[in-house]
């Protein structure tokens, strides 16, 4: 039986399973003798040429079985999304340092975590398709490993102290795989620098013969949603800028840019922009944007029953067949009129972002004061307004970023994430003349308070009538200076953020309610 | 009442067991041996989370921790496991360096293979009095830093140390040799009557020392003109 | 009569309105086969008594595939249908959704009750029902969950029905629906549009007469409906002319609705198709997840998560609400309907993991901070659609991973309830807690 016939005799059976994963019948492609199976998006691939070399030692049947077993179990178990793919990627690099031990490390704890899966749950061809496949270098450890972990001849052994390691390992406990894959790639880490080297003396690579995983694997939406869930998993900016611009090549390769999905090569990316982006994603705000108002006059509304003592007035004639009877005559429900009010739809924000020295520079370490103002912009693009930067340091001497009203989101992201670390001193001109470019726009202003004209800016803001959300970063005398100084404005709210990690879900809040509310600013 | 769970009369039994399931339940409970008899050492050691490290306590600390070790089969592995999940570990048993010390020495002590290796690289912590009183026939490689008083009262064994240790390391030994590829702290030696320090970085500082030899980047640094040996 | 008989009428009546009366992509796939939404989910509310809410764009066959799909496979031509409708306006009045007094006899000094046709027939169709006001929307309730329609202290009982309510997208300028009524929609759909190809042709083939109307059958229907008979004779005047117009359909357009009999058979047949265990086992996961709090004892919407609760990654967090009685009543009721629609002896896992998401997408609340971080995600569906098919697949991910020891905790639940000695199995799910309780090894009255 052809191949193409065997996997669809097969793939009911398989799919039944597997518990009936979404994914479309298998396809088959040429493809090489070494590699059975390639993963695109949700797509199974499987190799001719593999199979037809496979099919003198083993039934077509069981080959077409134990590769569709080992491809379903990825996407239904290991790595089953993009994050979880990061992730096992970002630990198993903290341990070898470099972009293809750490790929290859991945592959390998992946396939080990989804054929034990397999093999333990289900009735699967997988050990006698390792039976019949090449052991050499990695290959032969692993198949070691398997003999050992589920208990079948295999033909491999050797590699005893590495193989007790390894088979010490909780492969199927999720919660346990970002320790056990650091494990697992400390112990086979050796192996995988001598085939490196081997490779780079002689080109010619033994590939996985069950597949690569790559970023092949997944769509664009799988691509963002995990980077967006790895942004929020990771523990600083460094470790994704470092998994990012490890991957940067491939996600430009697939048509992922700063801005987003799209088809082809856009901008190149910027692992510090996408970061703060996909952080504040995290955190979108819903926000209504045109309030509802009562218009003040009454119109009838609905109906309900006539009862004695209630007025004549209200009663529907027409509804109540001309009788004036309780329980058959009917009066109409009066209720007030709403309209949309005068506000159209949510006003532009002028986002003010001090990256002075004080300030952490968003670019080494997470700077909640991009992570605030990057919300802030979300929150005002997502509404269809537009947004204004300016970032200052020493403004007066040129450290300053003027960028107009516009809703180019990758321009603003560049805008708040450049970093100055001089002096902090604010030119109330710049402000003034981007507050012209807008009908009385928002402010949202974001620094530690440490301003030289600091002054200046309270007086600023006394005299203008614009709403404004100062959050300041850490208290200081500076800060004090600044609340007394514009406590008695109503349209000034003032944060003081004492934990600098609170400060994104302080400022969302607020910014929810100030801009749902409209009869203390309308 | 009706009962809710009637169509999972037929469920069959247990799942289904590869050896891998045997392997991981095997390692938890020796782990959970070895650190029942850690707890039982600081019970009786350290009750207040207090250990004073003198030359007594440290006897004691160590017979008591043999006792706890009767009738454990555990491998290299498991303690390295051990030294992990006591790292980790934010309730009791606490990881208090001298007492886990002491009792990690043992467990090497008592271990079944002639050679271990602890890859010890990640651990938060740097354990002291490693290798305590490791005798003849018996080799321990610790990858990672350690911390103070490494290798006292060092009876034969041979203990290499692939990162640094810190003070008082190979104090009291008596003979076997102690190999550490980086840096030592002061009062290297001190005491000891007998054995080879051979360190591939810097000694920050030599003990008062009555005999083997000490080498600090190939160098003999003990005996030499400069430092005779002491009497004590 | 040979297996997949019925089956094989419905999937003619699937085809005919495929093909002919509403032209759409497929958007769901099970057992390797290809359906819409729209149709295929209208059929399965009529086969088996259901209530569907349609969503979607104005002018994108929300009504209409309600009427078609409810008009062929009840036999009710097309005008009777139409003439029954409801639809949702601030001034509709009780009178014109369920009856008015007889004014002949009214005058006399009697009270009389004309029903309307909406009461009378088994098809029912309220269009924009979340324009009807909170009002009117809480006076349909009782006809909507059971067929039970009064007016005047005259009660009128529907021994067979099906409801399709359609309404735009939950948006400004109109009323939300009062949450006891949404709770009592089984499924929830959207009539998607057809894409720029399929809908250059709708309406390409004019015709100046709806193929499903049918003026002489509909006059006679009237003439019954509006008659003085009592309702059950009057159902079964009723009957007769239906099988004259479902003789009309199967001569001129090939194609065969059931009758009331073959209707109760089918409905019988889909009764009688068991849950095999992953699909018994999973829906209870879900329930699980829906319904539990660690800290009070129940979801309650008055409630909120405590922090750092251990089950912060289930789905019990990011809901407001509890999971009511009538969802496991739609999920079982539509995934039988699947099954028996795919013959398939059993219920399994794929049609529950399609049946689910529409019976729970407008049913959850979800907490704000859940619709933002799900808000940006892109997707096919509308967003509650979304989200509901999210979390099912997050469950099912859940499931997979556990679904040996679920299914050895129930079995081991069943020992224990019988009376052996023992001890439940503890697991890190909501449901290994429920179990717990369901066999007395959990004091719930012990806080």
């Amino acid at each position: 039986m052809d191949i193409e016939k065997t996997i669809q005799k097969v793939w009911p059976k398989v799919r039944r399973k597997h518990l009936f994963p979404q994914i479309p019948l298998p396809k088959v492609i040429e493809g090489g003798e070494e590699v059975a199976l390639e993963i695109k998006s949700k797509q199974l691939l499987i190799s001719n040429s593999f199979f037809e070399k496979l099919k003198d030692v083993m039934e077509g049947e069981e080959i077409v079985e134990a590769i569709l077993d080992h491809g379903i179990t990825h996407y239904m178990y290991c790595p089953w999304d993009f994050h979880t793919h990061l992730t096992l990627y970002n630990e198993a690099k903290k341990v070898v340092r470099k972009k293809d031990l750490a790929q290859r490390a991945t592959t390998c704890f992946m396939d080990v975590v989804a054929d034990t899966y397999c093999v333990k749950g289900k009735d699967t061809k997988i050990p006698n398709l390792y039976k019949n496949l090449h052991k050499t270098g990695i290959h032969e450890v692993l198949t070691s490993l398997y003999e050992k972990i589920w208990g079948v001849n295999l033909g491999s052994r050797g590699h005893d102290e590495r193989i007790n390691r390894l088979s010490r390992i909780p492969y199927l406990e999720r919660k346990k795989w970002e320790e056990s894959i650091k494990k697992f790639t400390k112990v086979i880490q050796d192996i995988l620098e001598e085939e490196l080297e081997n490779e780079q003396e002689s080109p010619q690579r033994r590939p996985n013969p069950l597949g690569e995983h790559s970023l092949d694997n997944y769509s664009l939406e799988e691509i963002d949603r995990g980077l967006r869930e790895f942004a929020s998993a990771v523990e600083d900016l460094q470790e994704f800028k470092e998994t990012v611009e490890d991957l940067k090549e491939e996600l430009e390769e697939q048509g992922y840019a700063t801005g987003g999905m799209g088809r082809g090569r856009g901008n190149p990316i910027d692992a510090n922009l996408l970061y703060y982006m996909k952080l504040a994603e995290s955190y979108t705000l819903p926000i209504r944007k045109l309030p509802i108002e009562k218009m003040g006059d009454l119109h009838p509304h609905s109906h309900m029953p006539w009862e004695i003592g209630k007025p004549f007035a209200d009663i529907d004639i027409w509804t109540s067949f001309g009788k004036i009877i309780p329980g058959i005559t009917q009066i109409w429900k009066k209720r007030e009129g709403e309209t949309f009010g005068e506000l159209e739809g949510t006003p532009d924000c002028l986002i003010i972002i001090d990256s002075s020295g004080s300030m952490i520079n968003p670019r080494e370490r997470l700077s909640y004061a991009v992570l605030g103002a990057a919300c802030a912009c979300n929150a005002y693009l997502k509404n269809e307004s537009r947004v204004a930067i300016y970032n200052f340091s020493d403004a007066l001497r040129g450290n300053k970023i003027i960028l107009d009203f516009n809703h180019e989101k990758e321009r603003i992201y560049q805008a708040i994430c450049r970093y100055f670390g001089g002096g902090t001193a604010l030119d109330l001109e710049d402000t003034q003349y981007l507050l012209s470019r807008a009908d009385n726009p928002d402010i949202f202003i974001i620094t530690d308070m440490q301003i030289t004209n600091l002054e200046k800016l309270i007086e600023f803001f006394n005299q203008i009538q614009n709403r404004v959300t100062a959050v300041h970063l850490g208290h200081n005398v500076h800060s004090t200076r600044f609340k007394e100084g514009t406590e008695k404005r109503k349209n000034i709210s003032l944060f003081n953020v004492k934990e600098k990690e609170d400060n994104p879900k302080i400022i969302l809040g607020k910014i929810k309610e100030y801009l749902s509310s409209t009869s203390e600013w309308g | 009442m009706k009962n809710p769970f009637e169509s999972f009369h037929q469920v069959g039994g247990r799942k289904r067991e590869i050896p891998l399931d045997k392997i991981l339940q095997s390692k938890e409970e020796t782990l959970s041996k070895i650190l029942n008899g850690y707890e039982h050492l600081l019970k009786n050691e350290a009750k207040d989370l207090v250990w004073l490290m003198q030359y007594s306590t440290v006897i004691k600390a160590y017979s008591i921790a043999e006792k706890g070790l009767e009738g454990i089969e555990y491998t290299a592995e498991d303690i390295e496991e051990f030294c992990y999940a006591l790292d980790r570990s934010d309730q009791i048993p606490y990881l208090i360096t001298g007492p886990a010390g002491v009792y990690i020495s043992a467990l090497c002590n008592y271990a079944k293979e002639e050679e271990i290796t602890l890859h010890l690289r990640d651990l938060n912590v740097k354990v002291n009095l490693t290798g305590y009183r490791l005798p003849p026939n018996k080799k321990l490689i610790v990858e990672g830093n350690v911390g103070d008083f490494t290798g006292i009262g060092l009876d034969g064994g041979e203990l290499i140390i692939e990162g640094s240790g810190k003070n008082y390391t190979g104090a009291g030994m008596k003979r076997g040799k102690i190999i550490v590829r980086h840096n030592l702290g002061f009062n290297t030696g001190h005491g000891m009557t007998g054995g080879e320090i051979i360190v591939g970085g810097r000694i920050k500082g030599l003990g008062k020392i009555v005999g083997g030899k000490i080498f600090e980047r190939e160098h003999l640094v003990f005996p030499n003109e400069g430092v005779k040996p002491f009497y004590f | 009569m040979k297996d997949g008989y019925y089956q094989e009428r419905i999937r003619g009546v699937y085809d005919y309105i495929s093909n002919n009366l509403y032209l759409n992509r497929p958007d769901i796939e099970v057992k390797g086969e290809h359906f819409n939404s729209a149709i295929m989910f209208g059929l399965l509310t009529c086969l088996n008594g259901g209530k569907e809410l349609i969503i979607g764009e104005p002018g994108l066959g929300k009504t209409t595939s309600a009427e078609y799909v409810g008009s062929i496979l009840y036999r009710y031509p097309l005008g009777v249908i139409w003439g029954s409708e409801v639809s949702g306006h601030p001034e509709q009045t009780e009178e014109k959704i369920i009856g008015r007094p007889d004014l002949g006899e009214l005058n006399q000094g009697k009270e009389k009750v004309v029903w309307s046709n909406f009461a009378q027939i088994p098809v029912k169709v309220v269009d924009e029902i979340n324009r009807l006001p909170e009002t009117k929307q809480s006076m349909i309730l009782n006809g909507v969950d059971r067929g039970n329609w009064e007016y005047l202290n005259e009660i009128l009982i529907n021994d067979e029905y099906c409801l399709f309510a359609t309404a735009n997208y939950q948006d400004r300028g109109t009323n939300t629906i009062i949450a006891p009524l949404i709770d009592r929609f089984d499924f929830l759909v959207e009539s998607r549009h057809p894409g720029p190809n399929i809908a250059f042709t709708i309406g390409k083939e004019a015709r100046l007469n709806h193929p499903l109307r049918h003026p002489q059958s509909e006059k006679e229907l009237h003439q019954v409906l509006r008659g003085n008979k009592p309702h059950e004779e009057k159902m079964a005047l009723a009957e007769e002319i239906c099988d004259l117009y479902g003789e009309y359909m199967k001569e001129n357009l090939g194609v065969e609705g059931l009758n009331k009999e073959e209707r109760r058979k089918v409905k019988e047949e889909m009764m009688g198709i068991s849950f095999d265990l992953d699909a018994n086992a999973f829906v209870r996961m879900v329930l699980a997840e829906l319904s539990f709090c660690h800290r009070y004892g129940q979801k309650r919407s008055v409630e909120a998560c405590e922090e750092g609760c251990h089950y912060t990654g289930y789905l019990c967090h990011h809901i407001k609400n509890c999971a009511s009685n009538r969802l496991p009543i739609s999920v079982r009721n539509y995934s039988q309907a699947l099954a028996w629609f795919l013959e398939d002896d059993e219920v399994d896992l794929e049609h529950i993991r399609l049946a689910i998401p529409y019976t729970l997408a407008h049913r959850i609340q979800w907490k704000d901070s859940y619709l933002s971080k799900k808000e940006g995600e892109g997707r096919n569906d509308p967003f509650q659609i979304y989200l509901a098919k999210e979390a099912t697949e997050e469950i099912f991910q859940r499931y997979n991973e556990q679904r040996e020891y679920l299914l050895e905790a129930l079995a081991v639940g069943n020992k224990a309830f019988i009376g052996e000695e023992i001890s439940p199995l503890d697991g890190d799910h909501p449901i290994y807690e429920e179990i717990k309780k369901d066999i007395g090894a959990k004091d719930e009255k012990s806080l």
